[in-house]
């Protein structure tokens, strides 16, 4: 176990360096120029030319890059390029933000998909398990930023009724702060739960087809034992691995939901930056995001050597 | 004498039928009754002031909080809650919005002793707001030399031309300020007055803070009193106790929340958790009218014309075929300007050089005189003309623009190219990125046409000479017309405002007859704002704050 966790540790070292050359070229290539951008508002330097090297963007792009790289390694994210305030520091002001977000998108989408997708199975080709399936598909195909239109639009335009989007710390009102989260959270959680719960639904349907489960329906075993404690264990490792590709899913929903709801995160940082081409802030959100993805996959993998021992790395 | 009828006619009595009838036209007179009341009856209604409550509307999230580093709106608004200016554009339920007319402020009077001087008189005891470290010291003549001094030397200050006729500004004595001009410039009031840029600031501030970015900085003379800065969430203001405004402000704060996303700005207005329009110049979308209308019919509702031309096709009139007025002429009867509002705006008007909604300036389209011919839709004339010009086969051309102001835009340039091609002139679009077509084209660098709004028009000054003296920067289309500049030059000094009014007509008319900007149209806006929220009125200013310190809300 020590040796598999070992060795994908050093796996992870080689995944960032790639993430922070694509993330650092790809931000260069977007259409578009900060520096014309701030020209536009003529407050930071009297010609472009001096505006570039003011931001030490007239140096070559490999240049730009290793001194960025050492940065990033001391732990300094640079500053933002328009309200010159380091990025970490912004960035820790949002992130409580968006990982309660996910966090509750996360407990959703398994709320959802672990228990409906049991009892589809269980309950295979009855009413219950078709409509649960059908509402799957639904939850699947609406974009989530069409279903947060459609939850703050229509109950405004029937009842005159808002949920909370003003955004309040915890500190200053609990139960507000708890509540503007349960919207966006049960629309961040419905499509990985529905995927989730799909996947469940089949890996159960394959696991209480094993002789094992025979065996235990045979010894007289009650039906929640049967299917709890042996059935779904051995059924949800797969779903663990899809849980860490949906945390992805959850990730970039974010974005959207945050500029919906009025939340301040850092998805919301993140969309205004790249509108306003701050590289600096653009590469250190999506460094630090594919960062915490990269972690969270290796606690996945973690997890699934633990739940099946026989897992080990080649 | 009694005139003897030759035949009398038998006595009348009251019929049921005349009863009803009169019944009727009583009803009909009474029913009507609201449709004769002036537009500023809520003003009217709006009874004794009331303290208290606190005002929650849609704002911005301000790009940093120093007006002399940049133009954007965003910053300008937020500062007019803390902030004041030396004169003002007045405020109130009876100004018609689009009149934008200099009223006193931080100056209680001003005098002109000749054309080129300008003297200041400060009203006494106004109060910095009660922070460090200006403490609610006394504003004096000195804070507004000093903000000026900068406004006009700060090399990061793109309005700097606004105040380019003043050639140095004196403190008299503590009360009195002196602006001396290069040359007569009668615009220079107006240009005081409007709320960009011209925020009255405290030297100990910059001193203490090196510039004004910081939301700590925002130390004012204004209304409210910035509490607290949550970026992307929102600027929180108290109540300035010591506003020298008698009584004002009669909430107890602001909350200018940065919302985004339209839809949820505009189901936030509609379940009451804002109190007014979520739009810019808190209004609604002219798409979303007739829903909100429909559902919300308690709302207030005010409809009027924007005093930005929406969409302008600019020509290089320096550059063939452009140089050709006729050709010129021929693009402006191609465009069914109705045709843009009805398809793109849903509501407007086609406008002249000053956009519709500088109500006091902006000469209706049939008042244009031999130019109001061009604004015609006439596709067939509009081909006649190409043939004079000897392009009776058309020509190719490119028309640049930038998805930075919206799709609205983009399609109005879409329907321009197809009324183009229908005359016989090819047109390539060409979409830039924002930065880049306010680095280029905005500034004149374009080749053939290019097409985009025009700036806001609080007074004539900023957008015809602007658009039009050989001079500027923002002469986009390279016009060059010494008759047009002398008349241009000619407004600039004439102190009768009757006699400029007429000269700024003057313009209008010759520009429409030449055509040098194609201007379509100003959009229709409608303000509107909760029934309890008292005293107020819509008027495309950055001066949110003025509004909000004159309102007051009765829930």
């Amino acid at each position: 176990m020590r040796q598999y966790v070992l060795k994908r540790l050093c796996l992870v070292v080689p995944t960032l360096l790639l993430i922070s050359i694509i993330v650092f070229s790809l931000n260069h290539m977007l259409p578009g120029d900060v520096v014309v951008l701030m020209f536009e508002e003529k407050a930071y330097a009297k010609d472009l030319d001096a505006l570039r090297a003011k931001l030490g963007l007239d140096r070559p792009l490999y240049v730009q890059y290793f001194s960025w790289l050492g940065d990033v390694v001391q732990g300094n994210l640079g500053e933002s390029l328009w309200t010159k305030r380091p990025v970490v520091e912004e960035m820790m002001r949002r992130l409580p933000v968006t990982f309660e977000l996910g966090a509750m998108g996360i407990i959703v989408a398994l709320c959802i998909a672990l228990p409906i997708g049991v009892l589809s199975a269980i309950r295979q080709d009855t009413l219950k398990d078709y409509a649960a399936r059908s509402i799957a598909i639904v939850g699947l195909s609406v974009p989530p930023f069409w279903k947060a239109t459609l939850v703050i639009v229509l109950p405004s335009i029937w009842f005159g009724w808002a949920p909370p989007l003003q955004f309040t710390p915890f500190a200053e009102n609990p139960w507000q702060h708890l509540s503007q989260f349960i919207l966006p959270a049960l629309i961040l959680g419905i499509a990985p739960g529905a995927s989730l719960m799909r996947l469940t639904r089949a890996l159960m349907l394959e696991v209480l087809r094993q002789d094992y489960i025979r065996t235990a329906w045979s010894k007289g075993m009650r039906e929640p034992r049967v299917v709890l404690r042996h059935a779904l264990k051995n059924a949800v490792i797969p779903v663990v691995t899809l849980l860490g590709l949906q945390i992805i899913q959850i990730a970039n929903g974010t974005v959207i939901l945050e500029t919906i709801f009025g939340l301040p995160g850092v998805g919301r940082f993140l969309v205004d930056a790249m509108f306003q081409r701050d590289y600096t802030v653009v590469q250190g959100v999506i460094l630090l995001t594919s960062s915490i993805i990269v972690v969270v996959n290796l606690l996945v993998d973690m997890t699934y050597a633990y739940l099946d021992p026989r897992i080990r790395y080649q | 004498m009694t005139r003897q009828q030759a035949h009398p006619g038998p006595p009348r009595d009251v019929r049921r039928r005349d009863l009803l009838k009169a019944g009727l036209a009583a009803g009909v007179t009474l029913s009507t009754w609201p449709l004769h009341t002036p537009s500023v009856l809520w003003g009217a209604e709006a009874g004794q002031p009331k303290r208290g409550g606190i005002l929650r509307v849609r704002g911005w999230d301000p790009v940093h909080f120093d007006h002399h580093l940049t133009l954007n709106f965003k910053t300008n608004t937020t500062l007019s809650f803390a902030y004041s200016t030396l004169v003002r554009y007045k405020v109130g339920v009876d100004i018609r919005p689009g009149t934008f007319t200099v009223e006193p402020h931080l100056a209680e009077r001003w005098e002109q002793p000749d054309d080129t001087t300008y003297i200041f008189h400060l009203r006494h005891g106004v109060k910095w707001h009660n922070k460090p470290p200006l403490n609610g010291r006394e504003l004096v003549a000195d804070d507004v030399k000093f903000t000026y001094d900068r406004f006009i030397t700060e090399p990061g200050n793109a309005l700097r031309f606004a105040l380019e006729s003043v050639e140095r500004i004196e403190v008299v004595d503590r009360y009195t300020v002196k602006f001396i001009l290069k040359e007569p410039y009668v615009w220079l009031v107006n240009m005081l007055a409007n709320p960009a840029g011209t925020w009255i600031i405290a030297p100990e501030v910059v001193q203490q803070f090196g510039d004004l970015k910081k939301a700590e900085s925002v130390i004012g003379t204004g209304p409210f009193i910035l509490e607290r800065y949550e970026p992307n969430v929102k600027t929180v203001f108290k109540r300035n106790p010591d506003y020298f405004l008698k009584d004002q402000p009669y909430i107890d704060g602001v909350e200018w929340l940065i919302l985004d996303d339209p839809s949820t700005g505009l189901a936030m207005y509609r379940a009451g958790q804002i109190d007014c329009g979520p739009a810019p110049w808190w209004s609604v979308r002219q798409q979303d009218l007739e829903t909100l209308k429909k559902s919300h019919p308690h709302l207030v509702y005010q409809d009027f014309l924007s005093n930005v031309t929406s969409s302008v096709i600019y020509l290089r009139t320096d550059t063939s075929p452009f140089n050709d007025v006729r050709v010129r002429r021929a693009i402006s009867m191609a465009v069914d300007r109705q045709g843009i509002i009805d398809g793109v705006y849903i509501r407007g008007e086609p406008t002249p050089a000053i956009a519709r909604g500088a109500t006091e300036w902006s000469l209706p389209i049939d008042q244009l005189g031999e130019g109001a011919r061009y604004y015609q839709y006439d596709p067939k004339e509009a081909r006649r003309l190409l043939a004079e010009a000897g392009l009776a086969k058309g020509f190719k051309t490119q028309i640049n623009t930038t998805g930075g102001y919206g799709p609205d835009l983009l399609d109005a340039v879409q329907l321009v190219q197809h009324y183009l091609k229908d005359v016989g002139i090819e047109v390539e679009m060409k979409v830039q990125e924002y930065g880049a077509y306010m680095a280029t084209t905005f500034l004149g660098k374009f080749e053939g046409m290019s097409m985009g709004p025009v700036s806001i028009a609080w007074e004539p000054d900023s957008v015809l000479y602007g658009m039009y003296a050989p001079d500027q920067p923002r002469n986009s289309a390279h016009v060059n017309d010494p008759k047009l500049t002398a008349m241009l030059q000619e407004q600039r000094r004439t102190q009768d405002l009757e006699v400029r009014k007429q000269l700024i007509f003057d313009i209008q008319r010759y520009v429409a007859a030449q055509q040098y900007y194609v201007y379509t149209n100003s959009n229709m806006q409608t303000g509107t704002w909760q029934p309890y929220v008292k005293n107020y009125a819509p008027n495309p200013s950055f001066d949110y704050g003025g509004r909000a310190a004159a309102l007051w809300l009765d829930r």
